[in-house]
């Protein structure tokens, strides 16, 4: 029986605990809200800049809501929006062509080093490994896709790099590996061959591993502005964040000789113009990625042992 | 039975690989080039233009007639040139000449990585009207070691740094003759304060000034900056190194820094330098307080940024090597045909008609005469602009030498003859053409690069007082071992005088 003295007692303790718990759950919403501010408000930041008024951006600097209202930035850029659409239908395209074909190789590949009976297994998983802790470095990898694959100024240089990620490769590895041996058993003396357990058996089950695989290859294809600055000299095939990174680092490149001093080029583009740039590149991958977060979310335990 | 199954498994995996290998090796054949003749190639910074093969094919065909020898011209954009060309110099990719400077495509590292060729006899053999255009102690600044690397084009080379100050505030305050009558930094005062009570009471106009720290840069005062803030007096002879902040100039240049500062000439908010052009354009100040002056200089700066400006040069014009060196060209050690490169600069550099080719495009589709007498163009066909013409890389100091281009503006005009002059009559630096080898000190520059990086703003701008600033930036910088690197150069520049 307990006593008056200790149920008040409980009772307070039971107090404290409500407010220590409401206490942890408002700080950590309260630090999960402070960041997600952090992340967003750059974001309206730059929005807001492209639609601000150039004079008045100088003036007034950057602010969450436009000091002056304007549309300029965009109708310069829709003015000749050539570069702008090319720019899209590559990355559109390599994104597309590249995420299939990656997916297709990796899984191929993946399911091969699954398989315990595969005779090259361990030689395979070497051979692919390897390159995730050992590679030649940037100029042996420049010689050979410019001096020996010659892929410099096309498509194909754009695509290849991430043709096989050997860390997504693991991935799907460990995934097709908890397959249950017995499906394949199963399938085999219902008289499947090995493409038909692969086609009609393995990647229907293992559909999230590769949503969350061809979620990050075509993340890598859509984002990836480095291999255009190595290959690419061609201006018709400059991808959409290449055509961005170009845009902000010539205005970079031009302020530098202005210091230099005795030398001048032409324009600059105005600070409203490569912000209302960057929202025209990063819109359509943001929406792209709320689409497929929840497969994101699902996917990124995969990785790991159950 | 297993072993059949494996078989056939077996067989289809080398299969697939076969066919995935296939698909791998398909590969675009490199083009050949349709003329026999050899085909040099010239990378520089610069956007595509959309005319670019046209030009092209007229400077092989003008080229081909005279050093029999055609030219494929890649510019690479601003942003991408120092990794592309340095890849391609690391990788031993084919080239022929490439754009270099000190601040691009560092001319200095490629010089220590032997990625040019020495150009000493190539351009006194193939070269020899190049050559003679310019004085031996010009073709001095260029060498590194001993020999020349860079092909100089000649442009202003001297910095006779002075005030812009926007005509229409001028005359709207009546100071047009105040100003133009300066003789000093310090004469400046009253006009900007004038100029700041004009702005006080004006509603676009802000500031009468912007960015100060200009005042600082060491050839303001007659100074040869070498590197991290190391000096040498140009009228000095014996060419003593100082520490530029323990000069008397660099005090009196803080102390005009400060009190413009305090008495508000100039925005507290040290972040909007970056946007100094912008600002400037926006008409929110009306003082460029030290700017390089030069013969067509204020129709320049009134074509980029919209002002109308009158200026005044202060700077004793000095020939120093950063000065001469801003703009080169260099010759690949990968060259097949170094004696046509360096023929093709002789073209570049001495026949107008060709070096217009290059930096200003072709007669008849994108220029024609406005008066050929004063070598006046305009754009072709009524187009509105240059812009518009389909060819316009307006980056003639790239290419050449700039005193044979084509004027662009009426007020332009007589400019060249006149940089010209200024660069023959300028004083040398008694050190012109030596180049500090940093590498026995690279901690010590990288210390002393990192002071100098923390007080330059606030220096710069007037934040701090300068007794302190200066006592204080004194007191880091010989932690930071500065006075290494300054006995360091000492002992090289008199090797070098010695050796002269």
């Amino acid at each position: 029986m307990m006593s008056q003295k200790q149920k008040l007692r409980e009772l307070r303790r039971q107090d404290t605990d409500r407010l220590m718990s409401f206490i942890g759950r408002f700080s950590v919403h309260f630090a999960l809200i402070f960041f997600s501010l952090c992340c967003l408000i750059p974001l309206i930041i730059i929005i807001s800049a492209s639609f601000t008024d150039e004079i008045a951006l100088t003036r007034e600097g950057y602010t969450l809501f436009p000091s002056m209202f304007s549309t300029r930035a965009y109708e310069l850029i829709f003015k000749n929006p050539r570069a702008i659409i090319q720019a899209y239908a590559v990355t559109i395209f390599v994104t597309v062509v590249g995420t299939v074909i990656a997916l297709t190789l990796m899984s191929l590949l993946a399911y091969a080093l699954s398989r315990k009976e595969f005779v090259l297994r361990k030689p395979l998983s070497f051979f692919v490994f390897f390159t995730m802790l050992f590679n030649g470095g940037i100029v042996p990898y420049y010689i050979l896709m410019t001096q020996y694959l010659r892929v410099q100024d096309t498509l194909f240089a754009l695509l290849l790099p991430y043709f096989v990620v050997v860390f997504y490769v693991l991935i799907l590895r460990t995934y097709f590996a908890a397959l249950p041996e017995e499906l394949f058993d199963a399938a085999r003396v219902d008289g499947a061959g090995e493409w038909r357990i692969f086609f009609s058996i393995v990647l229907p089950l293992a559909k999230p591993a590769l949503a969350t695989i061809g979620l990050f290859t075509a993340l890598n294809y859509w984002n990836d502005w480095t291999t255009s600055l190595y290959f690419i000299r061609d201006s018709d095939l400059y991808p959409l964040q290449y055509l961005l990174y170009i845009i902000q680092s010539n205005a970079r490149a031009m302020q530098i000789q202005s210091s230099v001093g005795n030398i001048t080029v032409g324009d600059v583009p105005t600070q409203s113009a490569r912000m209302a740039m960057a929202v025209l590149a990063t819109g359509p991958a943001a929406v792209f990625f709320l689409f497929f977060q929840r497969y994101l979310i699902r996917g990124i335990t995969l990785g790991s042992f159950k | 039975m297993y072993a059949v199954f494996f078989k056939r498994k077996f067989t289809q995996v080398v299969l697939m690989a076969m066919v995935l290998c296939l698909t791998f090796s398909w590969i675009p054949q490199p083009q050949v080039s349709a003329q026999d003749l050899p085909r040099l190639v010239y990378i520089y910074p610069g956007s595509p233009q959309q005319d670019q093969a046209v030009v092209q094919e007229a400077m092989s065909a003008y080229m081909a007639e005279r050093i029999g020898a055609t030219i494929e011209l890649r510019p690479v954009d601003w942003g991408a040139y120092n990794d592309q060309i340095g890849l391609i110099n690391a990788s031993g990719e084919q080239y022929d000449i490439a754009f270099t400077a000190p601040w691009i495509n560092n001319y200095y590292s490629n010089v220590t990585e032997e990625y040019f060729i020495p150009l000493d006899d190539l351009l006194q053999e193939y070269a020899p009207n190049y050559w003679a255009s310019m004085t031996p102690e010009t073709w001095e600044a260029a060498r590194v070691g001993g020999s020349i690397y860079g092909a100089i084009n000649q442009q202003i080379f001297v910095k006779p740094f002075g005030p812009y100050i926007r005509t229409d505030v001028l005359e709207a305050l009546g100071l047009v003759e105040q100003f133009e009558a300066i003789t000093s930094y310090e004469d400046l005062l009253p006009i900007l304060a004038t100029i700041q009570e004009f702005a006080d009471q004006d509603d676009v106009l802000t500031q009468a000034t912007y960015n100060l720290a200009p005042l600082n840069y060491a050839e303001n005062w007659g100074y040869d900056p070498i590197a991290v803030e190391l000096v040498v007096d140009t009228t000095d002879a014996t060419a003593q190194v100082q520490i530029y902040s323990q000069t008397e100039a660099y005090r009196k240049a803080s102390q005009l820094i400060r009190d413009w500062y305090v008495a508000g000439y100039s925005p507290s908010d040290v972040a909007v330098w970056d946007e100094m052009d912008a600002a400037w354009t926006a008409g929110l100040y009306a003082v460029r307080v030290s700017d390089i002056v030069k013969p067509g200089g204020n129709a320049e700066v009134a074509a980029r940024w919209g002002w109308e400006v009158t200026s005044v040069a202060i700077a004793e014009p000095v020939l120093t090597t950063a000065g001469v060196i801003a703009t080169l060209n260099g010759v690949s050690y990968t060259s097949e045909y170094p004696e046509l490169a360096v023929a093709f600069l002789e073209l570049l550099n001495t026949d107008p008609v060709f070096y217009n080719m290059l930096s200003k495009g072709l007669e008849g589709i994108h220029w024609e005469w406005e008066d050929q007498e004063a070598l006046l163009i305009r754009p072709a066909n009524g187009a509105a602009s240059f812009a518009d013409t389909g060819y316009n890389p307006n980056t003639d100091w790239m290419f050449g030498n700039v005193f044979n281009a084509y004027y662009t503006d009426i007020t332009q005009v007589g400019a060249w003859p006149e940089t010209a002059e200024l660069n023959r009559n300028a004083r040398p630096s008694p050190i012109l053409g030596f180049t500090f080898d940093s590498a026995s000190v690279a901690t010590q520059i990288a210390s002393v690069s990192a002071v100098i990086q923390e007080f330059g703003s606030p220096m710069g701008s007037g934040l701090i007082d300068v007794d302190e600033g200066i006592a204080r930036l004194q007191e880091e910088l010989q932690n930071a071992g500065i006075e290494t690197i300054r006995e360091e150069m000492q002992r090289q520049i008199d090797e070098w005088l010695a050796n002269r």
